[in-house]
């Protein structure tokens, strides 16, 4: 009896940490489906580097963009697991007829992280902030469609409309990533001119804000960075309470993906991602109490190109030489049929990845071309390849086999590759020892990244590179930069004036097709043959593509990594602690 | 006195600014900028690539961005870190804090067993204690600190008792002051010990060998003759003897307090000065390298010039002008 | 014993280890870039003289062994098949000092099989041919950045200790220039200065003209110190007194002075400037792929996975010993008979 009254009065007295208020009349939060997950707790996860800044509009490396996604929100979200977009910020859409307005809707009662209601001059405010030229909003280039920047107007209280000068077939997927900013906080920065420099990391908690699920709580120079929880967020669970689950997310700075494995396999870290295959072997080879997922072929593809360029009087006459080698086709497909792209499959990425003959990977389940595939390894066939362009094979000085071209030259390239990068690197060792099989003598020169984007983007000196691309949407707009000959990023060949092709031309023709058109299908067909010119062409030899390897605790619930970025932390709004307020302070 | 003193300060600002111009030149002449892997985004524009490159002003000349990088200097401005976008001194002070941390105990630690062990060494020349210390010492000299941090990483990894890598562990900031010096503690073990045993060495044999040439002299035989006490004789005669290579081993030790340690901070993750500036070097984060390369100068510099002052409050016959 | 003895064994010693390397063609068994892919970091195999079942075999032999299956790292050894160890194999070819070419190696795997008595690393390579040929490299760049730093340092330090005057006030300065600087900084600086589209024998000179530019000033200041005092020691006054000409000062009596500061100097730096290349080629700023040093084939370690799951990558330290080891003693031993100088060189860390 007595035992019975004190268990009672135990209960009682402590109470399982109870759930954060339901949502307040006039809000209109939106309800996500999924496991219900209990409240407190907090996280722990390492970042590769300090983010630069937590500012939207500046900021361009990876741990800014990461932290940046769990801070702030936009009207319309790519559902990293699914790859559809669905409604956030904005509760419906609208797009008319011709595909040239789309009315968005936004959601009643939101309030910044800092309390301050949102309401649609935010919007206007920040959309006019994006597209300012003074501002150089790294994500201005996004909302010039047709040659036009997007007209934003209001509609009234709650509705904004988007004009576009042409149709876009990306859609309303357009506004993923496009944050909406607080203007009660920035619009005097704006005025001032200064706008670029707040948001950096030295900004007092309280200065800043956003509508993502956590705001800024402390940030501890070269250690750390802390994020509690937003708790005027405007998503709950499907009972209604709102998200997110956890109190807190340390992000620890662990620069080395060696120094993150020994972290996380000690416990002081609760996730981890983008891990190596080898560390993913060992860690899962110790399962203690996390648990370690493949979540499959993601969205990167690694690559091996010539330098194409059209270098004109001032190319020195070696560099010429080699260029005819490059520009020759046979050659090209000769290289990309003796690579043993399973050996590099197995070696680099211990299995955990897919051969590619094509740059959409099997992780972009809707755009891959199913007629696409790879013919196989055959180094008989690329070496009637190379006969057939004029190259002869000659014995050299310890009895090895050495390639020489029509006037007797031996063949010899260096590839450059980034030195940070150590996959990258043993592809390219890997490639080195394919193409001895062909008589080729290749050296691989690791750069420092930047020196090697130096090179590749600007000065052109280089032969040829190792290069990977994630792309950040599954849409192929996402790396249309890279497929236009004009594009920046047309790594082979960047920003011609005209398509230095016929191939090229039909490429840029393709693409801009698809990118007015408003019919997934018509998109896909278009797409499609893009995919075949390239796998013809060869003007990027694709390699590989690693699956999507990361690790969480056992205690952690509601651990669906997605192949798109950011991979564990997409849901972070759904992440909880299965022993709850127990976890707080581990 | 005064003399000495302005000359060896003036000597150490020549060098400083010789440095200085030096570090500056490497970095400017350095291929490739910050910027670059930008363009690797797709979603950056080239204008944007275009005002951050004038806003930071990369592409004045280069006497120009000196001249005003000097002038800062002299208000203690360290310049702008492109990478981190803020300045650059609070970020080189938190770092050169860690690996001072790290130097700073392990050459205190050094220098407290060197000397007692060299002196007893010293005194006991020759025979099997002697001899078999010197052979343990050869075994530490030949094994690369690179090597001996690597093995020491093996240990600790597969027997789980320390801490691998890094400075604290996650919560340190709510730790309690005792709990955190614990936990400093705890992960400064194994740095420490790489940096011992590979300073350990060396400095015994200096010290052995020093006090055992010192032990020759014969002063000292006249003073025991007068029956001064073995330990008296060997503290406050023969080590002030031999003091002349030790302190010039000191200032060297003051000097690489912050240099001395890039390879075991980058095997064993302790977020000190070394890969940081290894780091800043490869992104050519231009003002923090020079920055980065000036403090560690102006430790060595320092170190010199400490060791001086100490080597002229030692040793009367510098103060008297002769000798030396 | 005497020193004279001592150290000439000293010598005989290490000019065995060195001979051992620069003939790594012959005493490795495979072509340190050959690569396996179907053996990637595969473990030491064992010899045995005892098979199965309980027969002896004469000749040491070992087993053959293959990834388990569904593993990408985890072996199993294949009893059924033996590899015996065959001596004075012809293997893949090389050439001595660069000019011989040869076939012959000291051992190798028999019935087409391939020992690796060390093990392989990622790609597959075999571990004791990588560990020869790049002591090849190593020592090498330590040798004649050693050689390069002291013929500098001597050429310097002896105008500075002769000439005297401001000429020598302006050497020392530049030469505490360099002093001052962290070495390993000014290392690392220089090393991402220079283009790096270079092939492996121009970034081996690359480095150790580095190392050269970097390491001169010490010996520079040893040699001026030495050569000031044999300036004023009476023979060499009396020689001038009798009309010898500056030139003819230097060469028969001040410079063989310095010989024995030189020689000291020269068994110190040269281990410290092979450290020098490993520390650079482990942090991956030394020479490219597949040319092996001793400081990238410990550069794997670097990995945490290397670190827990191959042990045997650390073996190359075993390899480095006996060379660090045979340089201290003759350090030691040249010292022991140079004179009473010694202690100046302090700091022979950094």
């Amino acid at each position: 009896m007595i035992a019975a009254a004190i268990c009672i009065g135990v209960f009682f007295v402590c109470p399982a940490k109870s759930f954060p208020a339901q949502a307040n009349a006039g809000e209109e939060p939106l309800r996500v489906a999924g496991e219900v997950g209990k409240p407190g707790g907090r996280i722990v996860v390492a970042l590769r580097a300090e983010p630069k800044t937590l500012n939207p509009l500046t900021a361009a490396d990876g741990p800014s963009r990461e932290v940046i996604s769990a801070m702030q929100a936009d009207l319309v979200h790519i559902n990293r697991a699914s790859q559809l977009s669905e409604p956030a910020l904005a509760k419906s859409w609208k797009v008319s007829a011709d595909g040239l307005q789309y009315t968005l809707t936004l959601r009643h009662g939101l309030k910044f992280s800092d309390g301050h209601p949102v309401d649609i001059d935010d919007v206007l405010f920040t959309f006019r902030v994006y597209l300012d030229e003074a501002v150089h909003a790294t994500q201005r280039d996004l909302l010039i469609v047709g040659g036009k920047p997007i007209v934003v107007s209001r509609v009234d209280a709650e509705t904004v409309k988007f004009t576009l000068a042409k149709p876009y077939g990306v859609g309303e997927r357009l506004f993923d990533g496009l944050v909406i900013l607080p203007r009660h906080l920035l619009e005097a920065a704006y005025k001032e001119g200064r706008l670029a420099q707040s948001g950096g990391l030295g900004t007092a908690a309280n200065q800043w804000a956003g509508l993502g699920a956590f705001r800024l709580k402390e940030y501890v120079a070269g250690q750390r960075l802390v994020l509690e929880r937003n708790p005027y967020y405007w998503k709950t669970d499907e009972q209604g309470n709102r998200l997110s689950y956890l109190d807190e997310i340390v992000f620890l700075f662990v620069p080395s993906a060696d120094a993150q494995v020994l972290r996380f396999e000690s416990g002081e870290t609760d996730m981890i991602s983008r891990l190596g295959a080898e560390n993913f072997s060992v860690l899962s080879r110790q399962a203690r109490d996390y648990t370690m997922a493949d979540a499959g072929p993601g969205l990167e593809y690694n690559f091996l190109f010539f330098n194409l360029n059209e270098l004109g009087e001032k190319a020195p006459a070696e560099m010429a030489r080699k260029q005819t080698w490059f520009r020759a086709e046979k050659f090209r497909q000769a290289i990309s049929l003796a690579i043993d792209r399973e050996a590099i499959v197995r070696l680099v990425y211990q299995g955990r990845g897919t051969a590619l003959w094509g740059p959409v990977t099997p992780g972009n389940r809707r755009w891959a071309n199913a007629a696409i595939s790879y013919p196989g390894r055959s180094l008989d066939k690329s070496r009637q390849l190379l006969t057939e362009a004029g190259f002869r094979f000659v014995s050299g000085e310890n009895g090895e086999q050495k390639l020489v071209d029509a006037d007797g030259k031996a063949v010899e390239f260096s590839v450059i590759t980034s030195s940070s990068n150590a996959d990258r690197a043993k592809m390219a060792a890997l490639i080195q020892e394919d193409l001895k099989q062909l008589g080729m003598r290749v050296q691989v020169v690791p750069l420092e990244l930047r020196s090697l984007i130096d090179r590749v983007t600007q000065t052109k000196e280089y032969d040829a590179c190792v290069l990977g691309i994630a792309s950040f949407d599954a849409d192929p707009n996402a790396d249309l930069n890279v497929w236009l000959s004009s594009g920046g990023m047309h790594l082979w060949n960047p920003a011609q004036k005209h398509p230095a092709t016929d191939w090229e031309a039909e490429i840029d023709r393709l693409m801009e097709q698809q990118l007015i058109a408003t019919n997934t299908a018509q998109r896909k067909k278009l797409y499609d043959r893009v995919q075949e010119i390239l796998t013809e062409r060869q003007p990027m030899i694709f390699l590989a593509s690693p699956d999507i390897l990361v690790g969480a605790k056992k205690t952690i619930g509601n651990f669906h990594p997605a192949v798109l970025e950011p991979y564990v932390l997409w849901n972070v709004d759904q992440l909880y602690q299965r022993n709850g307020a127990e976890n707080a302070r581990q | 006195m005064m003399r000495f003193l302005l000359q060896r300060a003036g000597h150490a600002a020549f060098l400083l600014f010789g440095v200085s111009i030096l570090a500056f030149l490497f970095s400017t002449l350095a291929p490739g900028n910050y910027f670059d892997e930008m363009r690797l985004n797709p979603q950056i524009s080239a204008e944007r690539l275009s005002a951050l490159r004038a806003e930071y002003e990369v592409d004045r000349p280069t006497a120009l961005r000196y001249a005003r990088w000097a002038g800062a200097l002299a208000h203690g401005d360290l310049g702008f870190s492109f990478a981190y976008n803020m300045p650059v001194a609070p970020l080189l002070w938190t770092r050169a804090r860690n690996t001072l941390l790290l130097t700073g105990t392990a050459t205190v630690l050094v220098w407290m067993l060197a000397l007692p062990l060299g002196v007893w060494s010293a005194e006991r020349l020759g025979r099997p204690a002697d001899v078999a210390l010197s052979w343990a010492t050869a075994v530490l000299l030949i094994i690369p600190d690179l090597a001996l941090a690597l093995g020491l990483l093996i240990l600790a990894v597969r027997s789980g008792w320390l801490p691998m890598g890094g400075m604290v562990s996650v919560g340190f900031g709510e730790f309690s002051v005792a709990l955190k010096i614990r936990d400093l503690a705890w992960h400064m073990i194994l740095p420490l010990l790489v940096l011992l045993l590979s300073a350990l060495p060396v400095l015994l044999r200096h010290v052995r060998a020093a006090v055992a040439e010192a032990l020759e002299a014969p002063f000292l035989r006249a003073a025991e003759g007068h029956g001064i006490s073995r330990k008296r004789l060997l503290y406050r005669y023969a080590l002030p003897a031999a003091a002349h290579p030790l302190i010039a081993l000191f200032g060297l030790s003051l000097g690489t307090l912050l240099s001395g340690s890039l390879v075991v901070e980058a095997v064993m993750g302790w977020p000190g000065l070394g890969p940081f500036l290894r780091d800043a070097i490869l992104a050519r984060d231009l003002y923090v390298v020079i920055g980065g390369v000036l403090l560690s100068t102006l430790f060595l510099v320092a170190g010199n010039f400490a060791a001086d002052l100490l080597l002229y409050w030692v040793d009367p016959r510098i103060r008297a002008g002769t000798g030396r | 014993m005497s020193t004279r003895s001592r150290l000439l064994i000293c010598l005989a010693a290490l000019s065995l280890l060195h001979l051992s390397v620069a003939c790594a063609g012959f005493f490795a068994p495979y072509d340190p870039a050959a690569q396996d892919r179907e053996h990637p970091y595969a473990p030491p195999m064992a010899l045995h003289l005892v098979d199965t079942r309980g027969g002896i075999h004469l000749r040491p032999f070992s087993y053959a062994q293959s990834l388990r299956a569904g593993s990408f790292d985890e072996y199993d050894e294949n009893r059924a098949r033996v590899i015996p160890m065959e001596f004075f194999v012809s293997g893949s070819p090389y050439r001595v000092l660069g000019l011989l070419p040869l076939r012959v190696h000291l051992f190798g795997g028999g019935d087409g099989g391939t020992l690796n008595l060390l093990g392989t690393d990622e790609y597959g390579r075999d571990l004791l041919s990588r560990i020869l040929f790049g002591g090849q490299v190593s020592l090498l760049a330590g040798l004649i950045g050693a050689g390069l730093a002291l013929s500098i340092g001597l050429c310097i330090g002896a105008a500075a200790g002769f000439l005297g005057g401001w000429r020598d006030e302006v050497l020392m300065r530049v030469a505490e220039l360099f002093l001052a600087l962290p070495w390993i900084y000014l290392l690392f600086s220089m090393r991402a200065f220079l283009p790096l589209a270079v092939p492996p024998l121009k970034a081996f000179l690359l480095i150790v003209v580095v190392l050269g530019a970097v390491g001169w000033a010490r010996p520079a200041r040893l040699v001026r110190g030495t050569v000031l005092s044999a300036k004023e020691r009476d023979f060499v006054r009396a020689a001038r007194g009798f009309g010898a000409t500056g030139g003819y000062l230097l060469r028969r009596h001040i410079l063989p002075e310095t010989a024995s500061v030189v020689l000291t100097q020269a068994a110190t730096l040269v281990p410290q400037f092979v450290l020098a290349e490993m520390t650079l080629s482990f942090l991956g700023l030394g020479v490219p792929e597949p040319v092996p040093s001793w400081g990238n084939v410990l550069a794997s370690l670097q990995h945490y996975n290397v670190l827990v799951s191959y042990w045997w990558m650390y073996l190359p330290v075993l390899a480095m010993v006996p060379f660090f080891l045979g340089y201290l003693v003759l350090a030691s031993l040249l010292q022991a008979s140079g004179g009473p100088s010694k202690i100046e060189e302090v700091g022979s860390g950094v």
